[in-house]
């Protein structure tokens, strides 16, 4: 497997550690003039999502990790898990409950994502940066409220739960973003 | 992210300060030199990786070449060029710098000297900052006081460790075990190369750690320091000394400026003998870590030892980090003319 030197690692870079895939998130170099070099890290386990911090010193090497990405569609959800599927092959996989985490508010059906294989296991999925979605549910605005940021909580047809401003109504699309979750704006219909 | 600077505007910025730090060494009695970036040789460093040009390399710093003006009789002079450093890369590293070299024949007396180049740090930090001063993002002022702050102290102060500067590497490694500066294992053979060793890794280990914090702490009071009489294994290109405490320690120095580690300065070392066994100690390290090898610079050791190089003082400052921190920039490429 190719050998990364800690030197080659930036924002994204993928490695193995003690036979676990890390996703390299946060990244620092740091050396006093005459000093050996750090590398601040902040990887992510990329199967069980837990995030920490180490440093390493110039000269340390890792193995890549075995990571490949590929796009699929959505298909549907069950009691156990989301199962996508490859849309050249129609290969389906089924990802764990545990996996797809929070992500699963923003699972339209038909959504393609980018799901994470770890030595051809699937571990996650990278969603696009936002999602457009149709709102089921919310309070209609009261009259005469018109303050600026006044907002309103709103349901997805996916069963999530936003804050949106007042004007928005039941049936309107809503742009929301699915690393914060929050609301960017209304999409007119076309 | 904060504001930033056009290219216009990172254009006269440029033109001002580099304007401003030649007039002011001008007048404090140097002459501008201009030496080859392609060098057959550098300064063996442990941890500065050159880039290969031609047959040989770009200098990692002007040093050996205006050394060799010095042992010519040249005078005090300074240089401002751009340096390569391999794989150095950060919000505050770049591989290609501007590095401004300059050395004092007339003094030697980098630390005991408030006339030295010590104080021309500080005077150079005042004179950017307030040449960079229309184009601050935010209002910048100069540090308003200066101490001295001797490394060995900065450790007790830092860690409650008392170091003597002599420690060999296996004594070293044992008083840092059980600390939060423990140090990866030596892989070196020869005391000197092991002392190097297990000296630099506690260096970097405890400036990160401990160091950086601490002078961030000072820096926001407005105070800026110069670290003074560094331990002997890590005295690089500059004269052994010992304190006034009996401790083992040399005429190296390095100066922090806003929390940022700014320049490094010498008395520098005169003794070609000492100076080969550094170099020999340094390549030994290198090899151990599996590091390119280095050839000796015997053009430069040669010179050191006939006719000799003058008494003399000399510093080097990272234009590019000065002018970044005279500007509130949060990192290099906030000035850089070149992204």
């Amino acid at each position: 497997m190719a050998s990364v030197d800690v030197s080659e690692l930036k924002k994204n870079t993928k490695i193995e550690i003690d036979g676990h895939p890390f996703n390299v998130v946060d990244f620092q170099f740091v050396k006093p003039g005459k000093g050996q070099g750090l590398y601040k890290c902040r990887i992510k386990n990329m199967i069980t999502g837990a995030v920490m911090d180490r440093t390493w010193r110039s000269g340390e090497k890792f193995e890549a990790a075995n990571v490949e990405s590929k796009q699929m569609q959505y298909l549907f959800a069950s009691a156990d898990g989301f199962t996508f599927m490859d849309n050249e092959s129609y290969e389906q996989v089924e990802l764990g409950a545990n996996i797809v985490g929070e992500d699963k508010w923003f699972l339209l059906d038909n959504l393609s994502v980018d799901v994470l294989f770890y030595n051809n296991r699937p571990v996650g999925i990278a969603l696009p940066s936002h999602v457009i979605m149709e709102i089921t549910d919310s309070e209609p605005g009261v009259k005469g409220d018109t303050a600026n940021n006044v907002t309103k909580q709103a349901t997805v047809a996916t069963g999530y739960q936003v804050q949106v401003p007042i004007f928005i109504k039941v049936g309107e699309r809503v742009k929301i973003d699915t690393r914060t979750g929050a609301y960017i704006e209304r999409v007119n219909a076309t | 992210m904060g504001p930033a600077l056009s290219l216009a505007a990172r254009v006269e910025l440029w033109d001002v300060v580099l304007a401003a730090v030649r007039t002011e060494l001008r007048c404090s009695g140097l002459r501008e030199v201009t030496t080859p970036p392609m060098v057959a040789a550098v300064a063996i460093e442990p941890w500065i990786e050159p880039v290969c040009a031609g047959a040989g390399w770009l200098h990692t710093s002007p040093e050996l070449a205006m050394k060799s003006l010095l042992v010519g009789g040249a005078g005090p002079i300074f240089q401002l060029t751009h340096v390569a450093r391999a794989a150095e890369r950060g919000a505050w590293h770049r591989e290609q710098f501007v590095l401004l070299e300059w050395y004092r024949p007339d003094r030697d007396d980098a630390v005991a000297d408030a006339d030295g180049v010590m104080a021309d740090v500080a005077r150079l930090v005042a004179v950017v900052v307030q040449a960079a001063a229309p184009w601050a993002l935010r209002s910048i002022e100069s540090p308003h006081t200066w101490s001295r702050i001797a490394f060995l102290d900065a450790v007790e102060d830092t860690t409650g460790l008392q170091l003597q500067g002599d420690e060999d590497g296996d004594a070293l490694a044992r008083r840092m075990a059980a600390t939060p500066y423990a140090l990866p294992p030596l892989r070196t053979a020869s005391t000197d190369a092991r002392r190097l060793e297990a000296w630099t890794a506690f260096f970097s280990g405890w400036s990160d750690a401990a160091l950086d914090p601490w002078l961030r702490g000072r820096a926001g009071a407005g105070a800026a320091v110069h670290l003074v009489d560094f331990p002997a294994p890590l005295a690089a290109l500059s004269k052994a000394a010992v304190d006034s405490r009996g401790r083992t320690t040399s005429g190296r120095f390095e100066s922090h400026v806003f929390g940022r580690e700014l320049a490094n300065g010498y008395r520098e070392l005169r003794d070609a003998t000492e100076q080969r066994a550094r170099f020999v100690a340094v390549a030994e390290l290198r090899a151990a870590h599996a590091l390119p090898v280095l050839p000796m610079p015997e053009a430069f050791l040669a010179d050191l030892a006939a006719p000799g190089l003058p008494p003399c003082s000399g510093a080097a400052l990272g234009l590019d980090r000065l002018v970044a921190l005279a500007v509130g920039a949060d990192a290099l490429a906030g000035i850089a003319l070149v992204p």
